[in-house]
């Protein structure tokens, strides 16, 4: 007994030091991704830069709406913290300031053909570069809409979306599929209405107001657009209201895929797994978010980015070369630039490869008949995984009878305020 | 009076042996209920993910049943292994358990048998531990575990140490009191050293001690979640309670099939661990309590 | 515990002196090991709940403001009241069903031990994984889910502590019920009690021990408890605001996420930290008064 804790004590202690003894002197590059759906995708790429230049490589991915607590965990741990990190909008920008390498000058940089994607500081650096783009709107399987008797072409604003998405629900038995996939309010999915659809009552009410920073208070005076789309969303689906929170995001895609519903609010990132689920692209259209707004006709898709890689300021210099040389390798070289196409679609970078992607095609086509985009208004959400988490408790309550709108009102106007006061 | 005790022994008497037979039956019921939470997981971690939610009672039939590959998918679903958490789980339980029984002994034999002013204060910071809840550390500790590089499975054990030593130094030290010391004055008259003295001596006669708080701490390291959250090194290193958190809502394809193959899985080695020392764990936890 | 042992029973100058020069090998590295632990951080801990910061090495003094904002945290103050209704509902349920399992398994009832062990096994789950079995089985039972209905996501909380603590008090129940002594219970025989009296007056006056120890116990865990919180609703349904099934240990939990919160989310721990002090020792004094003195 004596003799097994020394032995165990004595490892314990070797083990340690060993630990302790290995330090780095190369740069090393650390990636906290924020893609849940593109981490095998990076894992992939990191290995093969390691392979070829022996610099080693990590990429972490935190779990979906997780991203930012870890985040704050990692860039806590010195020199093992993150050296490339995302932000996502202006928020993250102010949080951050401290972490965030000026990248002006950079090759980086220097290899973008737009800059309407980066995020700049309060000094007027860019200390975010946004690396893709991407739009999401109502994903829609044509296939389907054909036998229920309609086209895209029918669709032109709220009424009309209503009147088909009712139509095909009334029904949904003898079609045998329905007009929406589940609005799955599990973590895995309810981003999608938290963050994605609250866009649309905050693009609105912006553009009305002429707001082009974060606001400290938002009035929430298209709430009733939102309303209107969120019940279509939960009326003239498959999915019981009263058990939102377990319906998930893999669920949605399973009704998409398996053709069970015309419906799903997505976005272009969606496009690889449908195609991956054997999904014909000829059957897939990516239509704007109509919610009943004066003038919706002639919106187009939403489009944005939050995807934008922040160099950490504290790493150390080694690091901070090392993790620059990775990027630039990603956005130029022959592997990096085809994992992008993949994965992000088309990319603002000069060697970017072409993307088959179609929501993209929707996207550009509809842009070309001179319709407006429908911009991330959702980026100046503040401390926004907590005003998400009001949200989507809201809508729960809302969606099964417990609670009234009113909560929704109060997650959404009084919570912003409560988060802006948070974090400023 | 002859009577009345005749009556009073003998009618309980009759009363239990009914009564018994029914508390038995009464209670092999509870029991079967009490279990039903690990059959229902048992029997979803047979069916296919799209019948776990929607049919969480049911049986697996021909339709949903999907043999081992829950177990199978589990093992590599997600970008890390399962193995390895499970791994890192054993080897961080079993050090952090053998760390705390050898090195708090040794203390709590120098605090009750020095008895200084030191000792007794190491003493009551000890015991005061043993109140302060996790929070009021976590965030310094998480801190203070990493600036010492104690973030990784091998040297995480010693943060165990630190944070656990109250429960332990306390038990031994309880334990220790009641040793008569004539024995150790007789083996130092013998010419044994402390080192000696302690564990040819001493540390043998702490053994139900040594049990007691070994089962304390293997069942709270094992199932430790937050402290490990936050001081492991995440990107390499997960517990089994951590990996399970981690499957709850990520990667946007959960996949609650193999969500509880993973939870059968991790199940097992503590109910080996259970089965084969139900004893002492039972008599450990009384022991505990009663010091406690 | 206080009792002052003579200074010659529990050491004597003979061992004292030897062991005392072997400080660095014996008391060394569990100290060492503590203050890197616990002490430290502790202190650390109250140093930052006076201070601003997001990270430890950048904290600013600001006072008491800090303590000021948790006080005025409404969100903060559910998590009490919350906590304080689980604490108690808990520990009364918990302790009820432990004893009456404990009581009835001493009857020498056929299959004791087996029973035994099968209530005690949910205490060797942990808390996340424990939450996470009885999340599936709950949300598909009930027709709306915990994080909708506060009430399900109390009574399912209450369920699932009870289903895990159970085993383990009445392990304690059975050791304190073991130890009541057999003449006594043989007396109250003799003199004609019944069965509740003699539960009332012999049996609960000397078990004293193990229900503080066993109140204790539940309270303090009920005050702590974080894991099955977390898995089982998260806090939610969010109610103007406020998270209605959220605990303190949540709470804060939640607060040091927020990275310009962290001073208040220190003082709030600071402050949760005095509750359970104070908590137990209240505690502690009130049911060891009651204890049959020996």
């Amino acid at each position: 007994m004596k003799k097994l804790f020394a032995l165990m004590l004595a490892l314990a202690m070797v083990l340690t030091m060993v630990s302790l003894a290995s330090a780095e002197e190369t740069g090393k590059v650390y990636y906290l991704n924020f893609k849940p759906e593109a981490d095998q995708a990076w894992q992939a790429l990191a290995a093969q830069y390691t392979q070829q230049t022996g610099v080693e490589v990590k990429v972490l991915t935190a779990a979906s709406g997780t991203y930012k607590q870890t985040l704050t965990s990692e860039l806590d741990k010195g020199a093992a913290a993150p050296t490339l990190f995302q932000i996502g909008n202006a928020e993250g920008v102010v949080t951050w300031k401290d972490y965030t390498l000026p990248l002006d000058g950079t090759e980086l940089l220097a290899e973008m053909t737009t800059e309407d994607f980066n995020l700049k500081n309060a000094d007027g650096a860019t200390v975010a570069a946004g690396y893709c783009y991407e739009a999401y709107g109502i994903i829609t399987n044509k296939a389907l809409l054909a036998k229920a008797g309609y086209s895209v072409a029918d669709i032109k604003d709220f009424a009309s979306l209503k009147a088909v998405a009712d139509d095909i629900h009334a029904r949904a038995a003898e079609l045998g599929f329905d007009a929406f996939t589940s609005a799955g309010l599990d973590g895995s999915s309810s981003w999608r209405f938290s963050g994605h659809l609250t866009n649309m009552p905050l693009f609105y009410e912006f553009r009305d107001d002429g707001i082009t920073e974060q606001p400290a208070t938002v009035k929430g005076s298209y709430l009733d657009a939102y309303k209107n789309i969120w019940d279509l969303y939960i009326t003239d689906s498959a999915a019981d209201v009263k058990k939102l929170s377990g319906y998930t995001g893999a669920d949605a895609e399973k009704d998409f895929y398996d053709g069970k519903a015309v419906f799903f609010q997505n976005g272009t990132w969606e496009y690889e797994s449908l195609i991956g689920y054997g999904m014909n692209p000829d059957d897939l259209a990516m239509l704007p978010i109509y919610c009943g707004v004066e003038g919706e006709e002639n919106a187009a898709l939403c489009a944005g980015t939050e995807n934008c890689w922040a160099v950490n300021a504290k790493a150390s210099e080694a690091d901070q070369k090392a993790t620059l040389d990775f990027l630039k390798w990603v956005v130029t070289s022959d592997e990096g630039t085809q994992m992008m196409a993949k994965e992000f679609g088309p990319i603002p970078f000069k060697a970017a490869k072409a993307s088959t992607n179609v929501f993209f095609n929707d996207s550009t086509a509809l842009l070309s008949e001179g319709k407006y985009v429908v911009t991330w208004a959702f980026n100046f959400t503040p401390d926004s995984d907590n005003w998400r988490a009001g949200i989507v408790s809201a809508l729960e309550q809302y969606s099964a009878g417990a609670a009234d709108w009113g909560e929704i009102e109060y997650a959404f106007v009084e919570g912003w305020a409560t988060c802006y006061a948070n974090t400023h | 009076m002859e009577t009345s005790l005749k009556k009073a022994s003998a009618r309980p008497q009759e009363k239990q042996t009914t009564g018994k037979i029914v508390l038995t039956a009464v209670f092999a019921v509870i029991s079967l209920i009490w279990m039903l939470p690990i059959a229902i997981v048992l029997m979803n971690s047979f069916k296919e993910n799209g019948f776990v939610n929607s049919e969480v009672f049911a049986l697996p039939n021909a339709q949903s049943y999907v043999g081992m590959s829950n177990y199978i998918n589990g093992m590599t679903f997600g970008n890390y292994p399962f193995y390895l958490s499970a791994g890192y789980s054993v080897y961080i339980t079993i050090v952090s358990t053998g760390l705390i029984l050898l090195c708090t002994s040794m203390a709590a034999w120098y605090i009750s048998r020095v008895d200084d002013l030191f000792s007794k204060a190491v003493y009551y910071l000890c015991v005061f531990s043993m109140v302060v809840p996790f929070q009021m550390v976590m965030f310094t500790l998480a801190n203070t575990a990493r600036e010492l590089r104690l973030d990784t499975p091998w040297s995480i054990p010693v943060v165990y140490l630190g944070f656990g030593a109250g429960l332990a130094v306390f038990m031994f030290v309880g334990f220790v009191k009641s040793i008569p010391i004539d024995i150790e004055e007789a083996a130092s008259i013998d010419g044994c050293g402390p080192v000696r003295t302690f564990f040819s001596v001493v540390f043998p006669m702490m053994k139900p001690t040594l049990i007691s708080v070994g089962v304390l701490e293997i069942m709270w390291v094992w199932n430790d979640y937050l402290l490990p959250y936050l001081v492991l090194d995440q990107t390499k290193y997960k517990t089994i309670p951590i990996h399970i958190q981690y499957l709850q809502g990520s990667y946007g394809r959960v996949d609650l099939g193999a969500t509880m193959a993973l939870i059968i899985l991790s199940l097992l080695p503590i109910i080996i661990f259970y089965l084969s020392c139900q004893k002492h764990i039972i008599k450990g936890v009384a022991a505990g309590a009663v010091k406690g | 515990m206080k009792k002052k042992s003579a200074p010659g029973a529990v050491t004597s100058p003979l061992i004292r002196k030897p062991i005392q020069r072997r400080f660095a090998l014996f008391l060394l590295p569990t100290f060492l090991c503590f203050c890197a632990g616990f002490l430290w951080p502790f202190i650390q801990g109250i140093y930052l709940s006076v201070h601003s910061f997001t990270t430890t090495s950048n904290a600013t003094w600001v006072g008491f403001v800090n303590y000021t904002k948790a006080f005025n945290d409404a969100g903060f103050r559910q998590a009490f009241g919350y906590t304080a209704l689980v604490a108690v509902v808990s520990l009364v349920l918990i302790n009820v069903l432990a004893f009456a399992v404990a009581y009835a398994l001493t009857r020498g009832i056929k299959g004791s031990n087996l029973f035994r062990g099968v209530f005690f096994v949910p205490n060797l789950i942990g808390g996340i994984v424990l939450g996470y079995i009885w999340k599936t089985i709950i949300d598909s039972a009930l027709p709306v889910s915990m994080s909708i209905q506060a009430n399900y996501g109390f009574w399912g909380l209450i369920v699932v502590m009870c289903w895990q603590q159970v085993g383990y008090m009445m392990i304690i129940y059975i050791a304190g019920l073991q130890a009541v002594p057999e003449d006594m219970l043989e007396a109250a025989r003799i003199d004609g009690a019944n069965g509740w009296r003699t539960l009332w007056h012999i049996t609960l006056p000397n078990v004293m021990p193990s229900i503080t120890i066993c109140t204790f116990l539940s309270l303090t865990n009920g005050f702590k408890l974080y894991d099955q919180n977390l898995v089982l609703t998260n806090g939610a349904p969010v109610r103007r605001g406020i998270g209605q099934t959220e605990m303190l240990a949540l709470n804060i939990a939640k607060t040091f996420s927020t990275a310009n919160q962290r001073g208040v989310a220190q003082a709030k721990a600071v402050l949760f930290f005095l509750l359970v002090t104070a908590i137990s020792l209240i505690q502690l004094s009130a049911t060891r008064s009651k204890e049959v003195q020996q």
